[in-house]
């Protein structure tokens, strides 16, 4: 089957070392992961994201509607302002996580995951029978690039005629991209400051206006990023990936996530009855980081206690930034203080590790968007 | 394709991209290839096999593993490890720099040399299996 290619597939074929990514082909590196993970955390890198699923709800009742399929509450957003959340099935599991932006009274933007792009769409298409509302999939006529790092403030400025100092974290504008009509919000994927810049009226046929940009990132000296370094930089940060981390076979309150489900927002939503069941038994597993002294955990190795299976690593790797192997798995709750010996199995023998902070793995004062200004 | 990839003269060959040489006092020492790092890119830790363990030929004895991926390190030869490279473990890059020299994985004191090496590649054999794999 020929790869899906993205808005910027020109540039990759060129420049990077391209994967079957979920059946797009997508760069896993330009230079090699690391240097490109430490020019995120230290200044600016850029991510082709023009795979991930965006959409647009428009009409009266667009507020009530979305309000009704995700577990955060809209009701609480301004104008300009974002809103990270999950919708899940009656049952209480995930379908995904996505960001919904409040551009005006009754219009929200909507940015959710590739893998679960079409799903996604089909289930708000469902649900939104009987509500004045029009959802228009924008996936293909718009491109999508992530900027992210201490600098890409700096960096998005010299593209970008509009200040975005003002544009807050979470935040949607429209702005003009490398002299185009374009929208960034600032938001990212890696626990860093940074924006996501949307190319819109760029159809995947069409892409000049997106390697435009993306063109004249690179001249403001941003560092192409592949997907491998976007993987390893939101591990670090502790995000979950979706199909991986969180799944429908998991619940929101498992994944941590518990600060966005809003069980007396009005209107109820879908899943609440079985998430107020779940918080009422309390949960069979919880999500964990692990760290260990040597080894590295990957997707799919079990977590042991005492010679028995306890647990399993759903997301692992080599931490770049730490210098050692991390990971996200689910562990019974009576496992989840911090400090708590566990093993992870890798090859058939086991690796001392132990529970730690995950979200982020960093020290705070040091990394990621809230660090200390130089 | 195969030129890019450094291929010894005087080695023997995996077709799992190991390589191994035989020294002058009956050992045997093993590594990955050049096309194995290639492939891996950025090497960040290695799993060393445990000194005095028996070896099989074509059984994994170790690992090697980048950020995203990890890949077997399977004995070209049958034996018994008798040496580890420990220089890797603070510096698993060595592989990525010189593979066949400095980022050189363990020594082997073969049980079935004569036996193991026909089964192994030269170095012409094994540029040609490369060539049929980058296709």
């Amino acid at each position: 089957m020929d790869l899906i290619k993205t808005h910027l597939y020109a540039y990759h074929a060129e420049h990077g070392n391209i994967v079957d990514f979920g059946g797009y082909a997508l760069p896993v590196w330009f230079d090699g992961i690391i240097p490109e993970h430490n020019a995120v955390r230290n200044g600016v890198g850029i991510f082709d994201t023009s795979h991930m699923g965006r959409a647009m709800a428009e009409g009266p009742d667009t507020e009530r509607f979305l309000n009704h399929v995700i577990t955060n509450d809209l009701s609480r957003l301004g104008l300009n302002e974002g809103l990270y959340t999950v919708m899940c099935e009656p049952d209480g599991g995930i379908i995904d996580d996505l960001i919904l932006y409040k551009q005006q009274q009754g219009k929200f933007f909507i940015v959710y995951n590739a893998a679960t792009k079409h799903k996604d769409f089909a289930w708000l298409t469902k649900n939104s029978k009987g509500y004045k509302v029009k959802l228009k999939d924008l996936s293909d006529e718009m491109a999508m690039i992530a900027v992210q790092g201490p600098d890409a403030e700096k960096t998005v400025k010299k593209i970008c005629k509009e200040d975005l100092s003002k544009v807050a974290r979470f935040n949607i504008a429209l702005v003009t991209l490398s002299g185009l009509k374009g929208m960034v919000t600032r938001t990212g994927y890696t626990g860093e400051d940074g924006f996501e810049l949307y190319v819109p009226d760029c159809p995947v046929s069409k892409p000049d206006k997106a390697l435009k940009v993306w063109g004249d990132l690179l001249k403001a000296g941003a560092v192409p990023c592949g997907l491998g370094a976007r993987d390893s930089l939101r591990l670090e940060a502790g995000l979950n990936l979706s199909g991986q981390d969180i799944d429908e076979k998991t619940n929101p309150l498992e994944a941590n996530l518990r600060w966005v489900v809003k069980f007396k927002k009005e209107g109820g939503f879908i899943g609440r009855e079985a998430l107020i069941k779940a918080r009422d038994e309390g949960v069979r597993k919880t999500q964990v980081g692990i760290a260990l002294d040597r080894g590295i955990p990957r997707h799919g190795y079990e977590v042991v206690d005492g010679g028995k299976t306890i647990g399993v690593v759903t997301s692992g790797g080599m931490a770049p930034t730490l210098g050692y192997g991390i990971a996200l798995g689910y562990v019974p709750p009576r496992y989840s203080e911090l400090g708590t010996p566990v093993k992870i199995r890798i090859r058939n023998r086991l690796f001392e590790g132990k529970i730690v902070k995950s979200h982020p793995f960093y020290d705070e004062t040091v990394y990621g968007w809230k660090r200390e200004k130089k | 394709m195969s030129e890019e990839y450094k291929i010894p003269e005087g080695l023997y060959y995996t077709e799992q991209h190991e390589w191994a040489k035989k020294l002058k006092n009956g050992k045997v020492v093993v590594g990955v290839t050049d096309y194995a790092q290639k492939q891996l890119h950025e090497i960040v830790y290695v799993e060393l096999p445990e000194v005095e363990r028996e070896a099989e030929q074509t059984r994994a004895i170790g690992a090697v593993e980048s950020v995203k991926a990890v890949s077997d390190m399977n004995a070209p030869v049958s034996g018994t490890v008798v040496e580890v490279n420990e220089d890797l473990l603070d510096s698993p890059e060595l592989i990525n720099e010189d593979p066949y020299g400095e980022g050189w994985i363990a020594k082997i004191d073969p049980s079935d040399l004569e036996g193991d090496v026909i089964r192994l590649m030269d170095a012409e054999a094994y540029r040609k299996f490369v060539a049929e794999q980058a296709h």
